[in-house]
C-alpha cells in the first residue's frame, strides 16, 4: 500500500462473496491448472500445480472461505487461479476464484476498517469497501493462507 | 571500489586455505622434523594475507602478517616442531579463522587479537637469528604490517621477481592473469604461488582463479546450479510434449528434431548434474583437526584415518553432512574409544582407531564412521529401552535395528543413563532427522569390546533420480530406484501376518507390506487383482509397497514444494511429469 494512502486492490468473486486482495501481493493470474492431490493436506488444499517448472500449492477459494461449491465446477477448467505472496513474499500460494472482477485503485479512506459481515470469519477481513454499490471484503490473505501452509 | 560482493568469495577461499593449514599442522605434528608442511603453511597464510589486504581487512592482514613472519623464520631456520610451537600455531590459525569470519560480516572491530599477536611476536623474536627481541630478522618486522591499500608484499626468493599488476579497467582480468602465470610457468617459475598471492588479481574478473598452477576452476553459487537444474527440468518436460506431438503427427522432420532435442537435453542434464558433484574431502578435511583436539582434550590416543576422499556427492547433500558426521565422530572419540590404560587392560593397542570412509554403492554413497572402542552395552541399553517401553518387556535381545531406534529417541541417552554408553544417543536423533531429510538412511553395528560403526547411505544426487512411476487409482507417484530391491506380483507370493501386519515371504525373509491405497486414502475404483509389490530395501529393513500398477521408469527432476499442514510424512518432494502435471515422490525412508 504505497503512494500515500492509495490502495490497489484486485477484486474477485468467490461464490456469492466479492473479495479483494492487496494487488501488491498478487504475483500472477492464471487459468485454472490441473492439480495433483496432496494426501493428508487439509480440505481447502486443492493440490500442487506446475507453474512454468515451479511447484505451487493451490488453495480452493470456496472451501477456504466456506462458500457453497460452484455449480459448474467439475473439478477442472473452471475459474481462475490467483498466485498470492504469503508471509512477506517468502512463499507463493495459488488461490482459486470464480472470476476476477476488477483492479481498483482507491484511497485508503474509502475503506472501512474491519467489521463483521455475515458469512465470513471476521479475523480474515482487513477492511470493507464498496464498488458500484456492492460491498466487498478486503481479505487478510496471510491470516487466511498461512495456517494452511504452516508445517 | 565496493568489495562487499566479494566477501563471500574471500570467505570461501580463506576457509580453504585455513583448512589446508590444519592439515599441514597435523602433518607437522606427526613428523616434527619434516619441513615441507612449514612451506605450505607459509604459502597458505601468505595468500590469506594478500586477499585480506585487497579486501581492506586491516586486522586480518596484520594477524596473518605476524603469523607469516614467524613461519618464515621457522622455514628458514629449519626448526623442528615442538609441542609449544604447534599449540601456538594452532591457536593462531584459529584466531585467523575467527578474524576472517568476523571481518566478512563487518564485525572486524570486535576482534581481540592482542594476546595471540604478542605470543606470535614473542616466539618470532626468540626464533630470529640474532635472538634479541628487537631484531626479528629479515624483512619480517612485526611492528609494521602492510597497509591494506598497499600492494601485497612479495617474498624475496632466489630467482627473478616479476610483479604483474592488471589495471582495474583491463577487461578479462582472470584470463590475462592466467596467461601470465602460464607464461611464467613455461619459464620455470613456481607458478603455484604466483596467482593466489604474488600477482594481485583485481577481483573484477568473472571467476577468481584458484592458485595458479592448479586446474582451472571457477566458483559458481549453488543457487545458479539449482536454477539451471530447474530450467533443464522444464526442458525435459517440453521434450516429453514434443515427443508426444511427433508421435501424433508422424512427420519424419519433427521426429528427427525430437530425437535430436532428446539427446541434447539428456547430455545437458548429465553435464549439469556432474557440475554439482563435489568430492567429499571438501567436508571431510575439517575432521582430522576436530578428532585431534577432542582426543587431546580427553587425554586419549586416537589415530584417525580417512578413506575414499575422492568419492563425489551432490553439493547440496554434502553441505548438509558436516554436522551429522561431527556428531558421530565426537561420539566415537568420546564414548567409543577407551582410555589407553583400559585398552591395555583389555589387550588392545593403546592407540584407538577412528575411521571415516566413503564408498560408492549402486546408486548411493555409503559413509561410515567406525571406531574400535568398547562398543555399546546392549544389556544396559535393553534394560533402559524396556523401562521406557520402547521394546517388548519380554524381549531378551536387541537387534541392530532396534538398538538404533532406541538410541535415536530424542533425549534417550543423557549423562545419567547407561554408564558405559553414556551420551551415546546424544545427537543420533539429530543425525537421523538430517539424514531423512536428505533421503538417506543410517545403520548401526556394534560389538561389545570391539567397537561401533555407523553407516550413512545417501543418494548421490538430490537433483535428479531414476524412479518407478506407480499408479494408485487415477493418481501417479514416483518411487526412486535408489532403494528398490525388486518387484513381485501380489498373489504369486505367500502372504502371512507378522506382529499384526500383513507381510509376504520373499527369499525366506518376511517383508511387511504397505498398501499405498490405504496409506494415501485413495478410494476410487477397485484395486486390480494382481497388484504389483515394489520391495524397498535399506540396510536390513525391507518393505513391500503395494500399488495398482507400474507405468514405467524414468529420470525425474526432484523439486521441493511447500507441504501444507498435515501432509503425510511420506513424500520427499515432487516432480513434473512429461504431460506437465506434478507427481509426488514417495520417500523410501518414510515407508520403511
Amino acid at each position: 500500500m504505497s503512494d500515500a494512502g492509495v490502495v490497489r486492490l484486485l477484486l474477485f468473486r468467490v461464490g456469492t462473496l466479492v473479495c479483494a486482495a492487496d494487488a501488491e501481493r498478487v504475483r500472477e493470474i492464471l487459468p485454472r491448472l490441473e492439480t495433483t492431490r496432496i494426501p493428508g493436506a487439509p480440505p481447502p488444499v486443492a493440490g500442487l500445480v506446475n507453474v512454468r517448472g515451479t511447484l505451487i500449492t493451490v488453495v480452493e477459494g470456496w472451501r477456504a472461505l466456506r462458500q457453497p461449491e460452484p455449480p459448474a465446477s467439475n473439478g477442472t477448467h473452471h475459474g481462475t487461479t490467483v498466485l498470492l505472496e504469503v508471509g512477506g513474499g517468502r512463499k507463493v500460494l495459488g488461490f482459486t476464484v470464480d472470476e476476477v472482477v476488477d483492479l481498483l485503485a482507491l484511497s485508503a479512506e474509502a475503506l472501512d476498517r474491519r467489521q463483521a459481515l455475515p458469512g465470513i470469519d471476521p479475523t480474515l477481513v482487513r477492511a470493507v469497501g464498496r464498488r458500484a454499490g456492492q460491498l466487498f471484503v478486503v481479505l487478510d490473505t496471510d491470516a487466511l493462507l498461512t495456517p494452511i501452509l504452516s508445517s | 571500489m565496493d568489495l562487499s560482493q566479494y566477501a563471500e568469495l574471500f570467505l570461501a577461499e580463506s576457509r580453504e586455505h585455513l583448512t589446508a593449514c590444519n592439515q599441514l599442522l597435523l602433518e607437522w605434528e606427526k613428523h616434527p622434523s619434516g619441513l615441507a608442511p612449514v612451506g605450505g603453511l607459509f604459502r597458505a597464510v601468505h595468500t590469506v594475507k594478500g586477499m585480506a589486504a585487497t579486501m581492506g581487512y586491516a586486522r586480518v592482514t596484520d594477524l596473518a602478517h605476524r603469523m607469516e613472519s614467524l613461519l618464515d623464520l621457522l622455514r628458514r631456520g629449519a626448526h623442528p616442531a615442538t609441542d609449544e610451537l604447534l599449540q601456538l600455531l594452532f591457536r593462531a590459525r584459529d584466531a585467523l579463522e575467527h578474524a576472517v569470519e568476523l571481518s566478512v560480516v563487518g564485525r572486524e572491530r570486535e576482534l581481540e587479537v592482542a594476546e595471540i599477536v604478542a605470543d606470535l611476536d614473542h616466539a618470532a623474536s626468540r626464533m630470529a637469528p640474532g635472538g634479541g627481541p628487537h631484531s626479528p630478522g629479515g624483512r619480517a618486522t612485526p611492528s609494521t604490517p602492510p597497509r591494506p591499500d598497499s600492494p601485497v608484499e612479495l617474498e624475496p626468493a632466489p630467482g627473478r621477481l616479476v610483479q604483474v599488476t592488471l589495471r582495474p579497467e583491463a577487461p578479462l582480468k582472470g584470463g590475462r592473469a592466467l596467461l601470465v602465470v602460464k607464461k611464467a610457468q613455461g619459464l620455470g617459475a613456481g607458478g603455484d604461488e604466483a596467482l593466489g598471492s604474488g600477482a594481485r588479481v583485481e577481483p573484477g574478473a568473472a571467476g577468481v582463479l584458484e592458485g595458479g598452477g592448479r586446474s582451472r576452476h571457477i566458483r559458481v553459487a549453488l543457487r545458479r546450479l539449482d536454477g539451471l537444474m530447474d530450467l533443464i527440468g522444464e526442458l525435459v518436460t517440453a521434450r516429453g510434449r514434443l515427443n508426444q506431438l511427433a508421435a501424433e503427427r508422424r512427420d519424419p522432420a519433427i521426429d528427427d528434431l525430437a530425437i535430436q532435442v532428446s539427446r541434447l537435453s539428456s547430455d545437458l542434464q548429465a553435464e549439469i548434474i556432474q557440475a554439482r558433484m563435489t568430492p567429499v574431502w571438501q567436508v571431510f578435511d575439517r575432521f582430522p583437526r576436530l578428532v585431534r583436539d577432542l582426543a587431546r582434550e580427553l587425554g586419549k590416543q586416537v589415530a584417525f584415518r580417512v578413506e575414499g576422499k575422492e568419492i563425489e556427492l551432490d553439493r547440496a547433500i554434502l553441505d548438509e553432512l558436516g554436522d551429522p558426521l561431527m556428531h558421530l565422530l565426537r561420539n566415537a572419540v568420546d564414548h567409543g574409544i577407551e582410555p589407553a590404560s583400559e585398552r591395555r587392560r583389555r589387550g588392545k593397542q593403546p592407540e584407538g582407531e577412528v575411521v571415516l570412509s566413503a564408498a560408492r554403492e549402486r546408486a548411493s554413497v555409503a559413509i561410515t564412521v567406525t571406531d574400535d572402542g568398547r562398543g555399546i552395552d546392549r544389556a544396559k541399553t535393553l534394560e533402559r529401552a524396556k523401562r521406557d517401553g520402547v521394546v517388548d518387556p519380554h524381549a531378551d535381545t536387541l537387534t541392530h535395528d532396534q538398538l538404533l531406534r532406541v538410541l535415536a529417541r530424542p533425549g534417550f541417552s543423557t549423562a545419567e543413563t547407561v554408564t558405559s554408553v553414556s551420551g551415546r544417543g546424544v545427537g543420533i536423533d539429530v543425525v537421523m532427522t538430517r539424514l531423512r531429510a536428505l533421503g538417506g538412511t543410517i545403520d548401526i553395528r556394534s560389538e561389545p569390546g570391539k567397537g561401533t560403526s555407523f553407516a550413512l547411505r545417501l543418494p548421490v544426487t538430490l537433483a535428479i533420480v531414476r524412479a518407478i512411476i506407480a499408479s494408485v487409482g487415477s493418481e501417479r507417484y514416483a518411487l526412486p530406484l535408489t532403494y528398490v530391491a525388486e518387484t513381485v506380483e501380489f498373489g504369486t507370493v505367500k502372504t502371512t501376518v507378522v506382529e499384526g501386519r500383513e507381510a509376504i515371504v520373499l527369499h525366506d525373509r518376511v517383508v511387511p507390506l504397505v498398501h499405498l491405497r490405504r496409506l494415501l486414502g485413495v478410494t476410487q475404483d477397485a484395486p486390480p487383482p494382481r497388484s504389483p509389490i515394489i520391495v524397498l530395501e535399506m540396510g536390513e529393513r525391507r518393505t513391500g509397497v503395494v500399488v495398482d500398477g507400474m507405468l514405467g521408469q524414468q529420470e525425474i527432476v526432484v523439486k521441493g514444494f511447500d507441504a501444507p499442514a498435515g501432509t503425510l510424512p511420506v513424500f520427499s518432494g515432487a516432480t513434473i511429469m512429461a504431460d506437465g502435471v506434478p507427481a509426488l515422490i514417495l520417500d523410501a525412508g518414510g515407508l520403511l
